[in-house]
């Protein structure tokens, strides 16, 4: 047993890597109290079972804490890179699965939840506003195969028979959405879009 | 000279949203792999692909997990499971509690690379080690620990106190953490000294000096960690030494 204070509070995100790196009991349960919301969010919006998605975000704690001294920060903020374990992790489960990874009448919630969250906003980086208000601005087809190929992991053959649309068409509507949110989320170095 | 197979600009352009996404396979997925190999442009335009695709996965909504969570979690590791409260942690209750100092009927929490989960004199040495050199390969990869707390604060078991050149400017931070494992980590954010290899020196509460390891700053910019430095509660501060032994910066902790 060990007892939480406020320290955790206090520390940035990049020292309670550190020290659930470590192996400190105390920064370790302030680390996962800060991100398991966010770890368990990304599990469960891909695998759509809870009990799968808290295997799944914790295996991401198990991960970050045995690769923590690896974490570079010039790659991104620690809640990227946990976020990004956590998909990866996610996306190799429904893709061992011999089902379609999702429900296309979820994908527009999920794309209200993605567009349209007050708690995002406080959290989000000028950048990740403006990709998720150019993920709203989309068309919904390209929205659709954005989503299914980015966060669901399927391919454009997939996108193509989950949609009832041909496989070119399916490429063309994951560039063309892609290209609309780089160009929203580095515009400098979109300038071509 | 170019195969019939090689894929072309234009070619890796249409697909390169799915590549930086992972969904381009087989044939196509190899010729593109190929084509970056020799084309910085193709490259970096798949990596902002790639950026905005982790981007957009950070938009997906946060969720509650299940109850009890943060205690599975925290087993699985085979980390103390914690229990809240408004004050501080106490190092003396911690060590008490502590797994490795007792014995225990929980399952072996998973290995990882260079890592243990020490018991004995010996283990914890050998842990210490393996996190040192841990700490000391992310200095080399220029990982910087970032600056949260406030200049020159003791916070509990961990002391942080900015590092200030001889004109008095900040140019990085040093963290000192008494808890248990005890660690030391000095990032250097901006300083005028290029590139050059440091050393870093902590000072004990009789002004003894004693140099605790060295870092290579990249273009002013560098960080490095130390496990177990002794004597960590006591000191008084730590410095930045050049390579011809001139102090470049002196941090100076308020217990």
């Amino acid at each position: 047993m060990v007892i939480v204070g406020a320290l955790g509070d206090r520390l940035n995100d990049e020292a309670l890597l550190a020290g659930l790196g470590a192996g400190d009991a105390e920064l370790a349960v302030a680390f996962v109290r800060r991100f398991q919301r966010i770890a368990f969010g990304v599990a469960l919006a891909v695998t759509s079972d809870p009990v799968t998605a808290e295997d799944i975000a914790q295996q991401a704690f198990e991960q970050a804490w045995r690769h923590a001294s690896v974490y570079d920060s010039r790659r991104g903020s620690v809640r990227a890179w946990l976020t990004t374990i956590t998909h990866n992790l996610a996306i190799d489960f429904v893709r061992a699965r011999s089902a379609l990874p999702m429900d296309p009448d979820d994908l527009p919630v999920l794309l209200a939840a993605m567009t349209d969250s007050p708690e995002r906003v406080a959290v989000a980086n000028d950048s990740a506003e403006e990709l998720r208000r150019a993920l709203g601005r989309l068309p919904s087809p390209q929205a659709r195969a954005v989503a299914m190929s980015g966060i669901y992991g399927m391919t454009a053959r997939q996108v193509a028979s989950t949609e009832g649309i041909p496989l070119g068409t399916a490429k063309t509507r994951i560039r063309d959405g892609m290209q609309k949110l780089r160009a929203a989320f580095l515009p400098e170095g979109a300038g071509d879009e | 000279m170019s195969e019939p197979n090689d894929m072309t600009c234009m070619e890796l352009a249409d697909v390169a949203a799915e590549l930086a996404l992972g969904v381009l396979t087989g044939r196509e997925r190899a010729m593109a792999v190929a084509h970056l190999d020799d084309c910085d442009t193709c490259r970096e335009d798949v990596r902002q692909f790639m950026a905005t695709g982790e981007q957009l996965v950070e938009l997906l909504p946060p969720a509650e997990p299940p109850a009890g969570f943060e205690t599975r979690v925290l087993e699985r590791l085979g980390l103390p499971v914690p229990v809240t409260q408004d004050a501080h942690s106490s190092p003396v209750s911690r060590r008490e509690n502590n797994p490795r100092r007792r014995k225990s009927t929980r399952a072996a929490p998973p290995s990882r690379p260079g890592g243990t989960r020490p018991v004995g004199r010996m283990r914890r040495t050998l842990a210490a080690a393996a996190v040192g050199l841990a700490v000391i390969a992310a200095g080399l990869g220029g990982w910087r620990i970032g600056v949260g707390t406030s200049p020159s604060s003791a916070t509990g078991p961990l002391t942080a106190a900015s590092l200030l050149s001889v004109t008095q400017q900040s140019v990085g931070k040093v963290f000192v953490y008494s808890g248990t494992p005890s660690w030391l980590y000095m990032s250097v954010d901006d300083i005028e000294s290029g590139q050059q290899a440091v050393t870093c020196q902590v000072i004990g509460t009789n002004g003894q000096v004693t140099t605790i390891g060295s870092f290579q700053l990249a273009d002013g910019y560098g960080a490095w960690g130390s496990p177990d430095p002794e004597n960590v509660g006591t000191l008084t501060g730590a410095r930045l030494v050049s390579a011809t032994g001139t102090v470049l910066a002196t941090a100076t902790f308020s217990h």
